[in-house]
């Protein structure tokens, strides 16, 4: 009685060996070459990436410092400015109160000037004055002198009318 | 090195031995049918046989798996010629398509069996790339001449039930084999528990193949399905067949490969835990 389906152990085997040639013709033409070469590719981008890792962490590090170095930049920066405004403010104060000084002793000094322009105008004015007065009184004294003349001249030439027309 | 050398030997052993026992075993001697319907004969091949080198009369999918196999390493000679040597770190289309197909099945074999998966890879490559060329082979219609001196039209290999039956049985053993070596006995143990399993992917090979074949047959016939038809037929049952059929073997190989391979936890230890 032969087998059903028309098996046949002996065929069986030669589908075995076609696929066990088939198996180590792909294995070594095509499977490990490609698996090879994503193996060696993927080596690659990994030593890439732990290359691109480590320099990034080195750059963290680089920007840890840099910021760091910044940081003590600024406060050195605010110190300074610090110190600067209190320098401004103290020579401002210097300069205010040398100014205010300064100022002081000029009017002091305009003062006393003008003090001495006061006693010296005060003195002129009454030397003009005494001229003045002098002057004025002369004059008067002159005017009252030709008022008297003339006084006298019309006196005078008064009394020759009335005579003259007395002797009319 | 040395183990390249190891594995080319071990390879050519196990052909040579493989050709040694199929030459040695004689075939049975099947009783003669009076089969007359081609349907029939497209799922007995008992009177369309084909001559193996006046070595023996087969089955012409044997010689369709032969074909199969001469053509997948004349194409991989050849990529391996002219396209491997050629791969850039920035793939094109065809190296593209390689290393995903590599990759999807390297990919199936760690994601299923994380635990063991050397040589499971290429296994479930070889039988992913295999079941898809023969389920392909099928659409180009070439030609062989029986015995009897009708040219017939060769037919997928694993629509003939010794293909299948070889495929499924070396997938089994494969499975025992790997369990064998990663947890001994209790691999076995586990691996026999699915004793069903050559069996059923024996038959769901044959009966998908099959049946594919049978639609075929059936279309090409009747001379009046022969037109528009055939373009329909071929695609919904050799080309979803290629590639379902090559999915399904490969993820049950490679499922059940990862179940029998996973490590042993002692109870102990899980109580522990």
């Amino acid at each position: 009685m032969g087998i059903p389906l028309n098996i046949d152990w002996q065929q069986i085997l030669l589908h075995l060996m076609n696929f066990a040639i088939l198996a180590g013709a792909l294995y070594f033409l095509l499977y490990k070459p490609v698996k090879d070469f994503m193996d060696k590719r993927q080596a690659h981008y990994q030593e890439l990436d732990d290359e691109a890792k480590k320099k990034i962490a080195e750059a963290d590090a680089l920007k840890a410092s840099y910021e760091d170095q910044l940081a003590k930049a600024r406060d050195a920066i605010a110190a300074e400015r610090a110190q600067a405004a209190k320098d401004n403010k103290e020579a401002a104060d210097r300069q205010l109160a040398e100014a205010k000084k300064q100022a002081d002793r000029i009017i002091a000094e305009a003062r006393a000037e003008a003090e001495r322009d006061n006693e010296r105008l005060l003195h002129d004015s009454q030397d003009a004055m005494k001229e003045l007065v002098a002057a004025a009184t002369e004059r008067l004294m002159m005017k009252n002198d030709d008022k008297a003349i003339d006084l006298f001249l019309d006196s005078v030439e008064k009394k020759q009318k009335k005579e003259q027309e007395a002797g009319a | 090195m040395k183990n390249r050398k190891k594995g080319v030997i071990l390879w050519l052993l196990i052909v040579a031995l493989l050709l040694v026992a199929a030459l040695a075993c004689s075939s049975p001697a099947g009783e003669e049918e009076s089969v007359q319907a081609a349907m029939r004969d497209a799922v007995l091949h008992d009177i369309n046989r084909i001559s193996l080198f006046g070595i023996k009369d087969v089955n012409p999918g044997l010689i369709s798996a032969f074909s199969v196999t001469g053509i997948l390493i004349i194409v991989s000679v050849l990529i391996r010629i002219l396209v491997i040597p050629r791969f850039t770190y920035i793939p094109g289309r065809f190296q593209l398509l390689l290393e995903t197909l590599v990759g999807a099945f390297d990919g199936m074999a760690k994601e299923n069996s994380p635990h063991r998966n050397k040589g499971l890879g290429l296994y479930i490559f070889t039988a992913g790339v295999y079941i898809f060329a023969s389920t392909i082979f099928e659409l180009f219609g070439l030609q062989a001449v029986t015995t009897e001196g009708i040219s017939i039209a060769l037919p997928a290999p694993l629509s003939d039930v010794n293909a299948a039956i070889a495929l499924g049985c070396l997938s089994y053993l494969f499975i025992v084999c790997g369990g064998i070596m990663q947890n001994g006995l209790t691999g076995v143990g586990r691996a026999l528990k699915e004793f069903s399993l050559p069996i059923s992917m024996s038959f769901r090979l044959f009966g998908a193949l099959l049946s594919g074949l049978l639609v075929t047959e059936l279309v090409y016939y009747y001379i009046t399905l022969s037109f528009v038809l055939p373009v329909v037929i071929g695609v919904l049952f050799t080309l979803l067949h290629a590639l379902i059929q090559s999915y399904v073997l490969t993820m049950l190989t490679a499922l059940y490969y990862g179940e029998v391979t996973e490590p042993v936890i002692k109870k102990g230890k899980n109580h522990e835990a």
